[in-house]
């Protein structure tokens, strides 16, 4: 899979909250996107995602222009937000079971179940949504993305919301898909933890590419690109 | 066919959120209730001027009902941003315009099905032989509610003062429908023939298929603006 960005722009109104982004992502990468509240990284998130279109320039997906109606496309593309995107009153078998169908993926109710049990939810496969936790509703995405197999993996701050094991379930998915060919773009603001398994980092400030380089050891150009956004006083530590 | 899956299992998401939550149903039910207690203590039907009374007095009853129904329509879409979710996968839209107007439909149905005898019993009314008649009348006119409710209700589901926005854009629109099944069900009630009232449905037939296919057709613009 390979996607391209060229000239991308996104305005809301007089707001232009992305201005002319090129960009590239390879099968197999892991693309850290940072910068502070504001950037543009959510909306790039949902463009990517073909919840928003550019106001100029395009996405292409494979050289398939992303676009309305490209709806072979979106079955490729998945996005983990944690908390949201499940139906608070279905039970999460009945969420899991609801989304596989309007994906045309033929899952059984015990493949259902395995899923839910990877990702340490199969206890509470017959309650509702609406009863759990925001790390488990993580988790319960993660199950979604399992089932649902995207080539395109988008994360909206998913290390908020994960106890410890929940990092791990996430972290070794996401490295199985790399693995697999999948390319995934994740926005979070938790640095230190993204660095240890991204391939790359580009970083936004309003709505601007400021910085996009492949990781190395050591990382002078990120830090010192990077100091700018930490807290008054606070030093970087990688 | 894949088009009839989606729209199957969307249906049946909705059918079951309404079946645990009951919140669409009941609140339309007791409005639809209410308001036929009001118009029985405000209004007295006179057998002679019943025909002229009943259709306009049962259609004002189903019209704010039926707009109570489609403000809550893509109520469980707007929570968690489960909208979005949809939106996301690459289910056909016009599946999600299909299973909101079968779902609408599936209510309004419900609530005249109540609401009718209950306002022949409370107005004193004769004529119930004629009454399955005008249920049909009435039920193409829901149609016809329906598939332009369930449209205008996707047009205002960003908007910050939908509830108020959508009787103001819905009500200009449903003129016709308005006219037509108040009209058929008045010559039917005046004259005891269906037939005599043909020319209305055909009009109510014709605004159904007319807005169901440009519902259909552009669905997917209006939930994606």
């Amino acid at each position: 899979m390979r996607v391209v960005i060229r000239n991308l722009s996104k305005s809301y109104g007089l707001l232009w909250a992305l201005k002319k982004i090129d960009l590239d992502f390879q099968s197999g990468e892991c693309v850290a996107l940072l910068g502070p509240n504001g950037a543009g990284k959510t909306t790039l998130l949902k463009l990517l995602s073909a919840l928003l279109y550019p106001t100029t320039g395009e996405i292409t997906l494979d050289d398939q222009r992303l676009h309305q109606g490209s709806s072979a496309l979106r079955s490729a593309i998945g996005l983990l937000a944690p908390g949201e995107h499940f139906y608070e009153g279905l039970t999460l078998k009945e969420n899991l079971r609801f989304f596989n169908s309007l994906y045309s993926r033929v899952k059984s109710p015990q493949e259902i179940e395995q899923t839910l049990d990877t990702v340490g939810l199969r206890n509470w496969s017959n309650d509702y949504v609406s009863s759990l936790s925001s790390g488990m509703k993580c988790r319960l995405a993660i199950a979604k993305c399992l089932l649902l197999e995207p080539k395109l993996l988008l994360l909206d701050e998913p290390y908020g919301v994960l106890d410890g094991n929940g990092v791990d379930l996430l972290e070794a998915y996401l490295m199985r898909l790399r693995q697999h060919g999948g390319i995934v773009v994740m926005a979070t603001h938790h640095v230190s933890r993204i660095l240890t398994i991204c391939s790359r980092a580009i970083i936004l400030r309003r709505g601007s590419l400021i910085f996009d380089e492949p990781r190395q050891e050591p990382w002078e150009s990120f830090q010192r690109t990077f100091a700018e956004f930490l807290p008054r006083g606070e030093k970087w530590n990688s | 066919m894949e088009l009839l899956k989606q729209t199957l299992w969307v249906l049946w998401k909705d059918l079951l959120l309404e079946l645990r939550r009951r919140e669409s149903i009941l609140a339309m039910f007791f409005f639809g209730t209410l308001l036929l207690f009001v118009f029985h203590f405000a209004f007295e039907i006179p057998a002679e001027k019943a025909a002229e009374m009943a259709p306009g007095l049962l259609w004002l009853a189903f019209l704010f009902t039926g707009t109570l129904g489609l403000t809550q329509l893509f109520q469980a879409e707007r929570e968690n941003h489960c909208l979005d979710a949809l939106l996301l996968s690459p289910m056909d839209r016009a599946s999600l315009y299909l299973a909101k107007v079968f779902f609408n439909l599936f209510l309004m149905l419900l609530i005249e099905l109540v609401v009718f005898p209950l306002f022949w019993v409370l107005f004193n009314l004769a004529f119930w032989n004629l009454l399955p008649s005008l249920f049909l009348v009435a039920f193409l006119g829901t149609i016809g509610f329906c598939v332009l409710g369930t449209l205008f209700s996707a047009v205002t589901l960003k908007a910050r003062a939908r509830e108020l926005l959508l009787p103001l854009i819905l009500f200009p629109l449903m003129i016709p429908v308005i006219l037509a099944t108040v009209r058929g069900m008045e010559i039917i009630l005046r004259t005891g023939k269906f037939e005599e009232a043909f020319s209305w449905l055909r009009l109510l037939i014709g605004f159904d298929v007319i807005f169901f296919t440009v519902g259909f057709l552009i669905f997917e613009w209006v939930i994606e603006a």
